[in-house]
């Protein structure tokens, strides 16, 4: 009796260490983000099991704290376009094999095949999405808002607005609003005029700003009718209106992309098994099956091709196209966010824009 | 017995002759070996979560070793510059022997820590190393057609606050202060200064919340010393609830009872206390912030003080009032005084939680209730500038010691009672 | 001490908590001005409550207290003027013993140069001068139990309530407190209510002593009319040592009773106190050292054989357990006399005693 006990304790244990050794932990943001990568990636993954899927709030604190202390337990992390440079700069994660990852269908290499340049050899594409302005039905009688100048207009579309507690994209945006032309953005914001510029047409919107830091917050700030407009990120609205049946109205123009990566964290614990996943969710197939489950755009501009040709391609049935931030009508009218200046300028533009927050 | 004891001049001995000393202390060093090891597991506990995170806090705080790791020969050409004339072919190849022999991630990581000293250092440098092994002599020519803007003396210049393997530069922003390129300290610009009001206002909302917590707690601490036991036992209950329900779920629930569109608005509105348009703005402001976090701290008000009333038997409120003290002035001169080491205690205990918050402020703080927490905690997980947060954690670990301090002056800390 | 100078009275007082029992019920109690009056009885009987009521911390539920003639029950304690001892002294650990002193004084408004003169005067009363600036925590028992009486006196007061105030004091210092205590009410003219429930304490202080039990003043007497005449069989037991022998009267004889000790123990000639008529059952009590050990015949009317259990050396007297009339708690004092020298455990001898020092009572249980 007491030794079958014991044969059944060592094979659970041994039973746990294996599984944990093969568990590929990839670090995510949660809710329904994470949730399409686990449909897009996970469950067609050739040992779904093998994936476990942590939530976390973004930034490279833990990171850089598993790192430095050499105790890592995170194998992939789901980054912003400033963290994969910084985390890449400063060693914190694995450069990637290139020749590793599957070309698109009609032959060009992954690295060509992403709509941006790429920063480094420790990324993998990911999604873009993107800062945008929207609304619901029906909030304004008459003229309905279409430009990013007119979310900065509050004499003439009256009511209060979401922005969020940084600076990233409404700089971009004041100056689009402002008037200035898109390639110009970066130009002007490099000097202290432009910045001065940014902030004077944010002046305009300061007292009747309602601050935001989580996702989720500008969704109900407009639905319950606490602000007229907000920015806010557009897989958001998109899953509203989609999944949910909102009547949100988003404004595409003057938006501001964001990339958005995948990276291997120096010293992964299971590194092997790690890229097999990586090289799996970069294919252009899977980043076309995510879109059936979210709006957020696919980096690899080959997954366009699937997609369009597969609409509806929802996975309700409903048509995708018209929600990706990335889609080419829209993009003549959007701002691809330059990481490179954030990660110059960012810390100073921050603590500007916390000074003009709290003034 | 009629044997006389021998002489006592010499040291005192047991019956076996071992110095009485020396017995003593062997019987002793047992129950000091066990004392050692059931001291040690805390000890050990103390000094790896406490002592060590804080001296590493402290060091980092301070700590600008690497920097002048990575560019030894560039600081040395760095000393016989003039600061004035454009820098000289010496100077360009002092910065390639250093970026081509430096790690690449310790470039990645010197040109982060640059970019604090001057905005732009980052890019320059990031983009410049990419072009570094194919780089031919004259170096300053290779280095202008990287990137145009190695002519800019102020990034030359900036180099001068990086020189020493200690910094104070940290603290300096921390308090939005920052060094020149000559190392004199001086004021950030006006537009971007963000700390001294965030620290005035941390101080500020710590002190009205702790002033608030006490406001509400001292009746509810009363109630409950003085209710019968089933009665009180209840309302024990309904204090502590909050701690056995998730912060996030608290927060939300006021988010609903204050904002704009919520419950206490349209309940003051409906009954014509305010018009539509003038509703009270309590949420993602300053006051949602105090609010919330009243509520949040509150037990940690209501318990050190309660447990300092159960202990005061209520013979000394009908002993003043026999005396011939109305029960007001009986409460004030008799009761009161008692309860000091309890509401010390909570105000303590308030403060310092208070003054490090930063999920609450993030959450309902809105433009202007948020706090030095906030930044902290942007800084760690961010921006990852983790010597500026270090540096903001050792001020706030100042603060807290300096109110502790105060706090001691005033009541003494042998007064305070946690329960 | 007049009858018509009564300090404090209370007239038909009733007392409930629960609104299901009465804790005090029907008390009528005068004390008189300068009188140290005694509430004496087990925990639970109201005697505290009393002193509460009179004090004003609690309502009585029925009738009225005066004071001085005037109705106090709407009267906040206060406003009262009653100085009071309470059980654990309830010395402000705040204050200094001065400040404690000073308190009653300073809510009266009395000026600053007369307060501390009259602390003064009080802590010299207790002998207690130069303890002034201590706080009540550095005070010994019988220290801090001489500032809670100054601290009760300082303004003055006409009454003086007490609260068990020696009950947290070891026997030495109490049976010193006592007489302190004692002093200070003959030497001040105090009118004293002192609630204990230890007998000795009572008979050593009281001018008066109401016994109660179960909410009821069971008698209200000077110590040695309590002691000798016990009007009942509760008093008699309670106050001091006594014999206890239960029986059925049968015969009424005027001035006396023959009770018939049950078990056909004998018959016993007693003092018809509170008995009922011939055939109704009684206690009769007998102190201890009232009985005479091998009387000479025919001196008294009660001779009994007894046997003697035990005996127990107590230096001026010798305690001996005898078996008398079936009862084996027959406690006798002998005095310690060459006279009994000779009595030895195992040993019977007869043992006798006086009508008029064997009182019938009330058949208690």
């Amino acid at each position: 009796m007491k030794s079958k006990l014991k044969l059944t304790l060592l094979a659970s244990v041994v039973a746990v260490t294996t599984a944990a050794q093969a568990e590929v932990n990839i670090v995510s943001w949660g809710g329904a983000y994470t949730a399409s990568q686990q449909k897009a990636y996970q469950a067609t993954y050739s040992d779904p099991d093998s994936i476990n899927f942590i939530n976390y709030n973004g930034g490279l604190g833990e990171v850089r704290t598993q790192v430095e202390s050499g105790n890592v337990t995170w194998d992939i992390v789901d980054v912003l376009p400033h963290e994969a440079r910084v985390g890449c700069d400063e060693g914190l994660f694995e450069e990637l094999d290139r020749s590793a990852f599957t070309p698109a269908p009609d032959g060009t290499s992954m690295d060509d095949d992403i709509m941006v340049e790429l920063p480094n050899d420790c990324v993998v594409p990911q999604i873009f999405w993107s800062y945008v302005p929207f609304y619901q039905e029906g909030t304004f009688k008459g003229e309905q808002p279409t430009t990013i100048a007119d979310f900065f207009n509050v004499k003439k579309f009256p009511g209060k607005r979401g922005i969020h507690t940084w600076p990233n994209a409404l700089i971009e945006m004041a100056l689009l609003a402002d008037g200035v032309a898109v390639k110009d953005v970066y130009k002007v914001m490099s000097t202290d005029a432009g910045i001065d510029r940014a902030f004077k047409m944010l002046d305009k919107i300061k007292d009747h700003a309602v601050f935001w830091s989580s996702g989720a917050k500008p969704l109900e700030l407009v639905q319950s009718g606490e602000v007229a407009m907000s920015l806010a990120y557009n897989g958001r609205i998109g899953a509203a209106v989609l999944s949910e049946g909102a009547k949100f109205v988003t404004v595409w123009d003057g938006q501001v992309l964001e990339e958005e990566w995948l990276v291997m964290v120096k010293g992964a614990p299971n590194r092997d098994a790690a890229m097999d996943f990586l090289v799996h969710a970069s294919t252009t197939e899977s980043q076309a099956e995510q879109a059936k489950f979210i709006n957020y755009g696919p980096m690899r501009s080959s997954a366009f091709e699937i997609m369009k040709q597969g609409e509806p391609w929802f996975h309700n049935g409903k048509t995708i196209m018209e929600h990706m931030p990335n889609r080419p009508e829209v993009m003549a009218r959007s701002v691809v966010a330059n990481p490179e200046w954030w990660a110059d300028y960012g810390d100073s533009i921050g603590e500007r824009y916390t000074a003009w927050m709290g003034q | 017995m009629s044997a006389a004891p021998e002489t006592v001049s010499g040291p005192l001995i047991t019956a076996d002759g071992i110095p009485l000393k020396e017995s003593l202390q062997k019987s002793l060093r047992r129950s000091k070996i066990r004392a050692a090891l059931l001291v040690a597991p805390p000890l050990l506990f103390l000094i790896f979560l406490f002592v060590i995170p804080i001296g590493n806090m402290l060091t980092r705080s301070v700590d600008d070793k690497l920097i002048n790791q990575v560019l030894p020969n560039t600081f040395e050409a760095f000393e016989s510059w003039d600061k004035v004339s454009e820098p000289d072919e010496t100077m360009f190849a002092a910065i390639y022997q250093d970026l081509k022999a430096a790690d690449k991630t310790d470039i990645g990581k010197a040109s982060v820590r640059m970019n604090y000293a001057k905005p732009g250092w980052r890019s320059l440098v990031k983009r410049t190393a990419r072009k570094i092994k194919k780089m031919e002599p004259p170096y300053k020519e290779a280095f202008l057609k990287a990137d145009d803007r190695w002519t800019d003396n102020e990034y030359w210049l900036s180099l001068g606050i990086m020189k020493d393997k200690r910094t104070m530069g940290y603290y300096l922003n921390a308090v939005d202060r920052t060094y020149d390129f000559d190392k004199n300290v001086v004021h950030v610009d006006e537009n971007r200064k963000v700390y001294n009001l965030l620290w005035w206002r941390t101080i500020q909302v710590s002190i009205i919340v702790t002033l608030a917590c006490l406001l509400l707690a001292y009746p509810v601490a009363y109630l409950l010393a003085t209710l019968p036991m089933r009665i009180a036992n209840l309302l024990m209950i309904c204090v502590l609830m909050p701690f056995w329900t998730s912060l996030l779920v608290r927060i939300v629930a006021w988010m609903i009872m204050l904002q704009q569109n919520g419950v206490v608005n349209d309940t003051l509105v409906a009954a014509g206390v305010l018009s539509d348009e003038n509703r009270l703005a309590m949420m993602y402001n300053f006051n949602g912030t105090v609010i919330v976090m009243t509520q949040i701290l509150l037990p940690f008000m209501i318990l050190p003080i309660f447990s300092v009333m159960k202990t005061i038997p209520p013979s000394y409120m009908k002993a003043a009032q026999n005396l011939g003290a109305t029960p007001t002035l009986a409460f004030i001169r008799v009761y009161m005084p008692q309860t000091i080491p309890g509401i010390g205690a909570g105000c303590i205990l308030v403060f310092i939680v208070a003054i490090g918050y930063y999920i609450t402020p993030e959450l309902v703080g809105g433009k202007d209730g948020r706090l030095i927490g906030n930044m902290v905690a942007y800084h760690m997980q961010r921006s990852l500038n983790w010597g500026l947060a270090a540096a903001m954690g050792t001020i706030l670990l100042i603060v807290i010691l300096i109110f502790y301090w105060i706090y001691d002056k005033i009541i003494g800390i042998d007064n305070m009672k946690m329960g | 001490m007049s009858n018509d100078d009564h300090l404090v009275r209370f007239v038909d007082i009733q007392k409930s908590y629960d609104g299901e029992s009465l804790v005090v019920k029907n008390l009528n109690l005068d004390v008189a001005t300068g009188e140290f009056l005694t509430m004496l009885g087990p925990s639970g009987s109201g005697k505290t409550t009393c002193l509460m009521m009179l004090a004003g911390f609690e309502p009585a539920t029925h009738g009225e207290i005066y004071l001085k003639e005037n109705p106090i029950n709407r009267v906040p304690p206060h406003k009262r003027g009653i100085g009071m001892v309470f059980q654990n002294y309830a010395l402000f650990p705040h204050m200094t013993v001065a400040e404690n002193l000073a308190f009653p004084l300073e809510v009266r408004h009395i000026d600053k140069s007369e307060r501390e003169q009259r602390v003064k005067r009080a802590l010299d009363m207790v002998q207690l001068g130069a303890f002034g600036d201590r706080r009540p925590a550095q005070l010994s028992g019988g220290q801090a139990q001489r500032v809670a009486v100054a601290r009760s006196l300082v303004f003055d007061p006409d009454l003086v309530l007490m609260d068990e105030p020696l009950g947290a004091l070891d026997k030495n210092l109490r049976e010193q407190m006592q007489y302190e205590i004692k002093h200070i009410h003959e030497n001040l003219g105090l009118t004293v209510v002192y609630v204990t429930h230890d007998q000795s304490e009572a008979l050593t202080m009281s001018n008066r002593i109401a016994v109660f039990d179960d909410g009821i003043i069971q008698q209200c007497a000077p110590p040695e009319v309590l002691y000798e005449q016990p009007e009942n069989a509760f008093c008699a037991n309670f106050i001091g040592e006594n014999n206890r022998l239960l029986g059925k009267v049968v015969a009424d004889e005027g001035d006396n009773v023959k009770v018939e000790i049950d078990g056909d123990a004998g018959t016993v000639v007693a003092k018809k106190v509170n008995v009922g008529g011939v055939g109704e059952r009684s206690t009769l009590s007998l102190r201890p050292e009232r009985v005479t050990v091998d009387p000479d015949p025919g001196s008294l009317p009660n001779v009994f054989s007894g046997k003697a259990e035990e005996l127990i050396y107590l230096g001026d007297h010798i305690r001996t357990r005898f078996t008398v009339c079936g009862h084996d708690d027959f406690i006798v004092k002998i005095p310690n006399s060459a006279v009994h020298a000779h009595l030895k455990e195992g040993d019977t001898v007869n043992i006798g005693w006086n009508a008029e020092d064997c009182r019938a009572l009330d058949p208690s249980d």
